[in-house]
């Protein structure tokens, strides 16, 4: 105990220099959550600009439904499936934000003179607001029985407007040429060039009735999370519903947008030995701060060796002392770094000075990349600095207390 | 499909007027001579005939009446006669163009370039099935493959790899003649990786009109085993007069 004192009592000695080895500590610590936060933020964002466009972070198909999106591949076959039960299911899990149903269909769309090749998805408004940013919510509830929304490009393309009638024609399930009139509820710009150009949204019941499929067969049942990075384990929860279709496949964003997910994991990479040359800097710094320390006082520690001090002793308190000083730098710097990720979560950093607009991976990019804790990295930053700070005072403290005391005591006194 | 015939034998092939034949060698100009006389007799200048056309699929198989007209090389109309649902639904192919009509929405559409490889009307032929069935001659270079008896039966087999820079779909295509009647028996669809995507087998050999033709006709896809499009002649005439008017949108809409 008498150590523990001694140490803390040391700190405040020389408070000068104790300031400046807190200080440093503190400006590595506030860096590093700084930086950390900046390079999950980053993650985070292009996650959710890859995910929540349209895909979600999880879907639920028939087996055989994907790649090729066959028409017939409902969930649970041609018997279809209680998706409106299923969907009620998924809610209960509290990880679940939002769940969409769709249906898919390819066809043609025409005004008369002009006709354009679609993909036509069938949704219900009020659901996929809540789960995709594609189109905006006011938007989508324009969506009435019998109108579709159509992508900027594609309308150009046609030369259809809002309120114009439009003939959709697609291969129906039953061996039919389904046909049915729209009206063009809207003409959305979504910013991502494939979406724009191919891009047709109808009312999921309408859709059903052009490609003569019953009101209980539907293609897809997308899910939205709280935390995507997690969402790997939760579709493997998912799976085990008793809800579920025999035969039903659940996958989360990292099968479903395998592109994305090399992404991250190299973005993640690059991150990572960033705040990696960061940390090996600040130790140095911090090194170096605790060893001029440390030396300094040669002629203390050989004054206490001579009052017959152990030498075991003496490094110790010197540890504590080290220890001491770690703890505040990791606190100051934890204030610190916090007022400045609590700027980067609420403001960002806008990055379209550097970049303009942006689309990348078929996605649209947000400019302002926010600030996201990542706790994980900011506890290990935290553990290895107080290490470092030990250790660092360690080395010369060892060297110290071997010192004879008479040599000690001739050392210059630096104060 | 200008003559109702040929377009029941979608890939009966075509020797256009005016295809000069100096370049070719001795064996192709034998090979397209052949072709040619069988493409004449089953196309005739002209038709007008009734089909039944069943197509089966892996989840349903439907039966439709249709009637079709033809003229030269470029102009056909088909309109599905029954079943009641389909009743009215038309196809009017003129040179590259093919139209749709659909009563049910009272609207034609201009098929897209696009759409040219989907199926027509829910069959195992496609839009372009249509358009290239009239050019096959022209697009491939034709070899005499084999020549002598199979099953007893003395046959011609005739081997059309694409010209360079044809716009086709084909890599290869294998079609066999019967010598003693001209009458095709099957024809070989290959891919451009040299795999057989799909099978037409002819068959029920009958005279309608004064000629001899193949009156069944089946289409089997090789990627969907058990699933075929089969065009089964009822009536056929040639060479009547048609009304330039018939092959017009106007009466694509049935008016």
């Amino acid at each position: 105990m008498i150590i523990v004192r001694l140490g803390w009592r040391n700190l405040w000695r020389n408070s000068r220099r104790s300031l400046i080895t807190i200080a440093g500590i503190a400006f590595a610590f506030a860096s590093l959550i700084a930086l950390i936060g900046v390079a999950r933020g980053l993650v985070v964002q292009l996650l959710r600009n890859g995910t929540e466009l349209m895909v979600g972070h999880i879907q639920i198909h028939d087996r055989d439904y994907l790649p090729d999106r066959d028409l017939y591949e409902t969930l649970g076959n041609l018997e279809g499936h209680d998706w409106a039960g299923l969907i009620e299911q998924l809610k209960h899990n509290p990880q679940v934000v939002a769940v969409s149903p769709r249906v898919y269909g390819v066809g043609l769309l025409s005004t008369g003179e002009q006709t354009a090749a679609v993909q036509i998805i069938g949704i219900e408004p009020r659901l996929e607001s809540e789960l995709s940013r594609v189109i905006d919510r006011d938007v989508l509830a324009r969506l009435t029985p019998g109108s579709l929304l159509l992508g900027t490009t594609l309308a150009l393309e046609i030369r259809a407007k809002e309120g114009d009638e439009v003939a959709a024609v697609a291969q129906a399930s039953d061996g039919t040429l389904g046909n049915d009139l729209f009206q063009v509820a809207g003409v959305v710009q979504t910013g991502v060039a494939y979406l724009d150009r191919s891009l047709a949204f109808a009312r999921l019941e309408d859709l059903q009735q052009l490609l003569a499929l019953d009101s209980n067969r539907i293609h897809e049942i997308a899910l939205r999370v709280q935390d995507p990075l997690a969402a790997a384990e939760i579709s493997k929860e998912i799976s085990q519903i008793a809800g579920l279709p025999s035969e039903a496949t659940v996958q989360s964003w990292r099968e479903l947008l395998p592109q994305l997910s090399e992404y991250l994991e190299v973005a993640g990479a690059a991150n990572a030995v960033i705040i990696g040359l960061v940390a090996i800097f600040a130790t140095f710094g911090i090194l170096n701060t605790m060893m001029m320390a440390t030396f300094e006082r040669i002629r203390e520690i050989g004054m206490l060796t001579a009052f017959g001090m152990r030498p075991s002793s003496v490094t110790l308190t010197i540890l504590v002392e080290a220890l001491f000083l770690a703890l505040l730098g990791l606190a100051a710097g934890f204030v610190f770094g916090a007022i400045i990720m609590r700027y980067l979560t609420v403001y960002g950093l806008d990055l379209t000075r550097w970049t303009g607009q942006l689309t990348m991976l078929q996605t649209r990019i947000d400019p302002v990349v926010k600030g996201v804790w990542n706790w994980n990295a900011v506890i290990s930053a935290a553990i290895t600095l107080c290490l470092v700070t030990v250790v660092a005072a360690y080395l010369p403290a060892r060297k110290a207390v071997r010192v004879e005391p008479v040599e000690a005591l001739r050392a210059p006194v630096m104060q | 499909m200008r003559s109702a015939c040929a377009s029941l034998i979608f890939l009966i092939l075509v020797l256009l007027e005016g295809t000069s034949l100096s370049f070719a060698q001795t064996s192709q100009e034998r090979a397209r001579e052949i072709i040619d006389r069988v493409d004449r007799m089953l196309r005739g200048d002209s038709s007008a005939g009734r089909v039944t056309m069943t197509v089966a699929t892996r989840q349903w198989k439907r039966t439709t009446e249709l009637r079709i007209w033809s003229e030269g090389t470029d102009k056909v109309l088909i309109r599905v006669e029954a079943p009641k649902k389909d009743q009215g639904t038309a196809t009017l192919r003129v040179g590259d163009n093919i139209w749709n009509y659909l009563p049910k929405i009272d609207r034609v559409i201009r098929i897209p370039t696009s759409m040219m490889m989907a199926s027509w009307m829910g069959s195992h032929f496609t839009n372009d099935d249509l358009v290239k069935e009239s050019r096959l001659i022209r697009d491939y270079d034709v070899w005499i493959d084999f020549e002598g008896p199979r099953d007893g039966v003395e046959v011609y087999e005739f081997r059309l790899t694409p010209r360079p820079e044809a716009p086709v779909v084909w890599g290869k295509i294998e079609y066999q003649v019967r010598k003693a009647d001209l009458m095709p028996t099957w024809a070989k669809f290959y891919g451009e990786d040299g795999e057989l995507k799909r099978t037409a087998t002819f068959s029920e050999y009958e005279e309608m009109d004064g000629r001899l033709i193949p009156t069944r006709m089946r289409m089997s896809p090789e990627d969907k085993p058990g699933e075929f499009t089969e065009m089964k002649y009822e009536e056929l005439e040639f060479d009547l007069e048609i009304d330039e008017g018939v092959f017009s949108l106007k009466s694509l809409r049935g008016s």
